[in-house]
């Protein structure tokens, strides 16, 4: 062992190196490691979790456009239906007021021609009437005989129905 | 033509003066000096270098001596743990400049262990791995600072001894970190197969019990043979006892022997031809001392990986 110790190995200063490099080994591990190696993992472990979180966010946002999607069409839809009753209540309502004027104009056009027959019915009767009058004074003028008006008032109705019912055959 | 002038200007403030450097260091240095014959003058009169191979004492404390490389690598070992509570000062989730450089190091040091052994046992072996880089490089960085060697005491015998030298250079250092490399090894490994499965590597008896029980049976043939395998089979543990212990020495004389010859080439370059020569030999330390950091770390590490990975059962 003479070589070795001619080259400095000494037992007491290499049991203080050991214990030097123990405590090197101790203080790097515990100023140097350990935090580094936890902030390594924690920022991995942030980085996945915010990877996750885009990738979730990114699939929230795929569902949500097909929704709103969904929900447009849906709303238009909507808007063509109430269009297209609108135009059908519309189309009845016009429907409704024709049918109803035409109706009213029936009436009026009707209850017009009654009280126009009515009124020509009055007014031949009235003619009637007058022209028997006529007729009788200018008959008693001329034969300067009085009738019976009565009696003679009959005999030119029953002339005039003759006549009537002559003109109808 | 800016180029060029802040080229002449290089060439006029750097390269000129370490010529003429160089010069006055190669004529007046003893290499020039004892091939001319001339007396160089008082400055350039170098005490000549004096290689002493075990570490010189500085200080005494009681029966036990505190050498100089003790001293360096105290040094080494405060201005490591200086630098890591300074690296890893305010750590936060978004890094600054110092915490970044903390966390390069730790990771290309992992990063290295995992490439090694797999990502399975490299928060294992970690540690201790970059803890080994981290001191041998150290340690050999520092002792390139120029207070190392130059500033000492002179003992009472006349001897000048520095206060600081190199702890690399110092053989039980290098000692030491085997020491502790091979310890780290042996644990790792029978924490990760196990105490009986890894012991059984060395000491291999179960083949030589076969045989005996064979033998007992009646089967002489077969019980022979297995006892002779059996005896190689021990034989083989007992080689493989000694290529562990004889890692230790090898790492050891490795490392001493390259830092102490680098110690030597910037003692005795500084000494032949003095003021520049010195310093591509410099830059030359500075990749050996990577180098050598990187072998030792390196070799634990392979080491580890075998030690920590099950071996075969030759069955």
């Amino acid at each position: 062992m003479g070589g070795f110790a001619s080259l400095g190995v000494n037992l007491p200063l290499l049991v203080v190196f050991v214990i030097n490099f123990i405590v090197l080994f101790v203080l790097l591990r515990l100023f140097l490691y350990k935090p580094v190696m936890k902030m390594l993992d924690e920022r991995a472990k942030r980085t996945k979790e915010s990877m996750e979180l885009a990738e979730a966010t990114k699939k929230e946002f795929e569902q949500a456009k097909v929704e709103v999607q969904k929900q447009i069409e849906k709303g238009r839809q909507e808007a063509q239906s109430i269009i297209s009753q609108a135009m059908q209540v519309g189309e009845r309502l016009k429907e409704e007021s024709r049918q109803e004027a035409t109706k009213q104009a029936q009436v009026i056009v009707d209850r017009t021609r009654a009280e126009l027959e009515t009124e020509r019915d009055k007014i031949v009767g009235d003619l009637r009437r007058e022209f028997v009058d006529i007729a009788i004074s200018a008959a008693g003028k001329v034969i300067k005989e009085t009738l019976d008006k009565e009696k003679h008032h009959k005999l030119i109705e029953e002339t005039l129905q003759e006549s009537v019912v002559l003109k109808k055959s | 033509m800016r180029i060029g002038s802040s080229r002449l200007k290089i060439l006029v403030f750097f390269f000129i003066p370490v010529l003429v450097l160089f010069g006055i260091g190669l004529v007046f240095g003893p290499l020039g000096s004892s091939f001319l014959g001339t007396t160089p003058p008082g400055i350039f009169q170098v005490p000549r270098p004096t290689v002493e191979l075990p570490a010189e004492p500085v200080f005494h404390v009681g029966h036990f001596s505190i050498t100089n490389t003790l001293l360096a690598s105290w040094l080494t070992i405060i201005v490591l743990l200086v630098l890591s509570l300074f690296l890893t000062h305010k750590m936060k989730l978004i890094p600054g400049k110092r915490q970044a450089m903390a966390e390069a190091i730790v990771e290309g040091l992992l990063n290295f262990v995992e490439s090694v052994a797999g990502k399975k046992h490299a928060r294992m072996l970690f540690s201790g791995v970059a803890t080994i880089f981290i001191y041998v490089i150290s340690n050999a960085y520092i002792a390139l600072l120029p207070f190392f060697g130059s500033i000492g005491v002179i003992e009472h015998d006349g001897k000048f001894a520095p206060l600081f030298r190199a702890a690399n250079t110092d053989v039980n250092v290098p000692l030491s970190i085997a020491i502790m490399s091979f310890i780290f090894v042996e644990s790792w490994g029978m924490r990760a197969v196990g105490v009986f499965h890894y012991l059984s590597e060395f000491i291999n008896v179960r083949q030589m019990v076969e045989g005996l029980k064979e033998l007992l049976k009646g089967k002489i043939g077969q019980g022979v043979m297995n006892i002779v395998f059996g005896f190689i089979n021990l034989f083989v543990g007992v080689l493989e006892i000694f290529s562990h212990l004889i890692r230790m020495l090898s790492f050891t004389f490795r490392l001493f022997g390259n830092m102490t010859a680098g110690e030597i080439l910037i003692l005795v370059s500084s000494f032949l031809i003095p003021l520049v020569f010195t310093i591509p030999f410099y830059g030359l330390e500075l990749l050996i001392g990577l180098i050598q950091a990187l072998i030792f770390s390196g070799l634990t590490l392979v080491f580890a990986t075998i030690a920590v990975s099950p071996h075969e059962e030759t069955e």
